[in-house]
């Protein structure tokens, strides 16, 4: 009885024993190199895995970085601070970083304000609600169902009256609601400012038919961008901002201008989003801090197994 | 019946007649949980397959020639997780090492595998099952790492249709996706008594 538990234990051991160095030489042998560069790179970004960049996920953009394919500005999140951090480690030196990204809404009508409102009865979801004919008036605007809420990750979306609302202190800028948006409504823009101005409509039809829809939409009048040329340009009887030549730098003057514009819009289409994303409003010291670091609120390792059918 | 005949018919209940999935509840976690997307589900099959393969042959292996002769069948279960457990681990580097495209695409599956029950199932059943020969034991797992793609694969079939579909409110959700694994399971169950279980 003994010997032969004895001998289980014997057998086991060599057996383990045999394995583990097998996989110690193994992974010796067939150790791949990472590049210590991307390491290094991995460290300074901010782990939110958000796919922003355009890559899935930290670490594959941070590989892209090491093999000099992208610049350094690219990541949303961690905005200018990161991307001078990331230009500095890849000695690219001065690279004007990008401006971190987040999310607007085109769309400034409630539910109660969109006419021509269809009977709807299929899935609630905004893609298959923008499949079906005669839902909504305004093929344009926003459908109400959700699917940019569902998409954030991050809990900084809510629906208000059938409109998404953002909230900025928890968005990173990882574009999942841009994308998850089955009208474009929803668009990631450079956040220069404490607070951006906004054009709250997306729909380019001439006025009149904007009015046949809508309580509230852009008519194309071309106020805006009389007054202000340089900034606002009308696009098929839309006004839309031109974002590079948004100023920065807070101009009373600037700012005077853009406040008359906005009570002159004669149907309240143009306004102010915010506040401000952490990382525009902190100086930049050049050192990593904790609030750079940024994680998605973990989720089930397996599925979601909800639908919103 | 001759040995061809006889491995055909292996594969054939392996795959389909007791599907380790659908008959025998196997690999229900990445059965429910990776069943969202074709393209992911083909791939955690693909990766499964190959990995039963080698580790059933690894561990029919170990228990022909070193748990049978010293008499020690009762260290099966033990033996044959290390074994499956350093056979997962040694894949792994292995792709990573000459085949980083492969790497890539089964990426997050690999880890998972090492701690799915229908591998061990697989290399238990062989003995049940008495194919006690090295063909018949790697045509049975190969045959069951297919019958698990093809479970999968048809599960993540349904599921993208169920996203379209008008599910009553109570049913939405992991509801609905259990009854129609059970239904699926049902389907299969007509496959009863062909061939050798």
């Amino acid at each position: 009885m003994l010997a032969q538990a004895a001998i289980a234990a014997a057998v086991l051991l060599v057996l383990a024993g045999s394995l583990g160095l097998l996989l110690t030489i193994a992974s010796r042998r067939l150790a791949v190199a990472v590049d210590p560069l991307e390491g290094a790179l991995m460290a300074l970004l901010p782990g939110a895995n958000c796919g922003g960049c355009g890559f899935p996920g930290c670490r594959a953009y941070a590989r892209a970085l090491a093999g000099h394919e992208v610049p350094p500005d690219r990541c949303t999140v961690g905005g200018p601070a990161v991307g001078r951090r990331l230009a500095a480690r890849l000695g690219t030196g001065a690279v004007t970083p990008a401006w971190p990204r987040r999310p607007v809404v085109h769309c400034g009508a409630v539910t109660a304000q969109r006419r021509g409102r269809g009977r709807y009865l299929g899935p609630a979801t905004c893609a298959e609600m923008d499949a079906v004919a005669g839902v909504q008036g305004c093929s344009w605007g926003c459908l109400g169902e959700g699917d940019c809420v569902a998409a954030c990750a991050y809990g900084a979306m809510r629906l208000e009256e059938g409109l998404p609302r953002i909230d900025y202190d928890r968005c990173v800028g990882c574009g999942a609601c841009v994308q998850a948006c089955p009208r474009e409504v929803i668009e990631s823009i450079p956040w220069k400012r404490d607070r951006m101005l906004v054009v709250a409509c997306r729909n380019h039809d001439p006025g009149r038919s904007v009015r046949d829809v809508c309580d509230v939409g852009c008519l194309g009048c071309g106020r805006c961008s009389r007054a202000l040329p340089e900034l606002f340009r009308i696009e098929g009887d839309l006004a839309v901002i031109d974002y590079d030549r948004y100023e920065a730098e807070d101009d009373i003057e600037e700012a005077a201008a853009l406040d008359r514009i906005r009570e002159q819009c004669p149907m309240k289409s143009l306004v102010l989003l915010g506040p401000p994303p952490a990382s525009v409003a902190e100086p930049d010291d050049g050192e990593p801090h904790e609030a750079a670091v940024v994680r998605a609120p973990p989720r089930p390792d397996v599925d979601d197994l909800d639908w919103r059918g | 019946m001759t040995e061809i005949a006889e491995l055909v018919s292996i594969a054939f209940a392996a795959a389909i007649v007791s599907n380790p999935v659908l008959t025998w509840f196997l690999g229900i976690c990445p059965f429910l949980g990776v069943s969202r997307r074709l393209d992911t589900a083909f791939g955690m099959g693909a990766a499964v397959t190959f990995v039963v393969t080698v580790a059933a042959t690894l561990t029919f292996l170990v228990q022909r020639w070193v748990l049978a002769p010293a008499g020690l069948e009762v260290l099966q279960y033990v033996a044959f997780i290390l074994v499956i457990a350093a056979t997962v681990q040694l894949v792994e580097l292995w792709i990573r090492r000459f085949q980083p495209d492969l790497h890539e695409a089964f990426g997050a599956f690999l880890p998972l595998i090492t701690s799915n029950c229908m591998i061990l199932g697989t290399c238990l059943l062989i003995w049940l099952r008495g194919h006690d020969t090295l063909p018949r034991a790697v045509v049975y797992a190969a045959a069951s790492g297919v019958g698990f793609t093809l479970a999968l694969v048809l599960m993540a079939g349904l599921r993208e249709e169920l996203e379209e579909a008008d599910v009553p409110g109570p049913f939405q959700g992991a509801p609905i996706t259990l009854i129609v694994a059970g239904i699926l399971a049902l389907a299969f169950m007509g496959f009863a008594g062909m061939g050798r279980a």
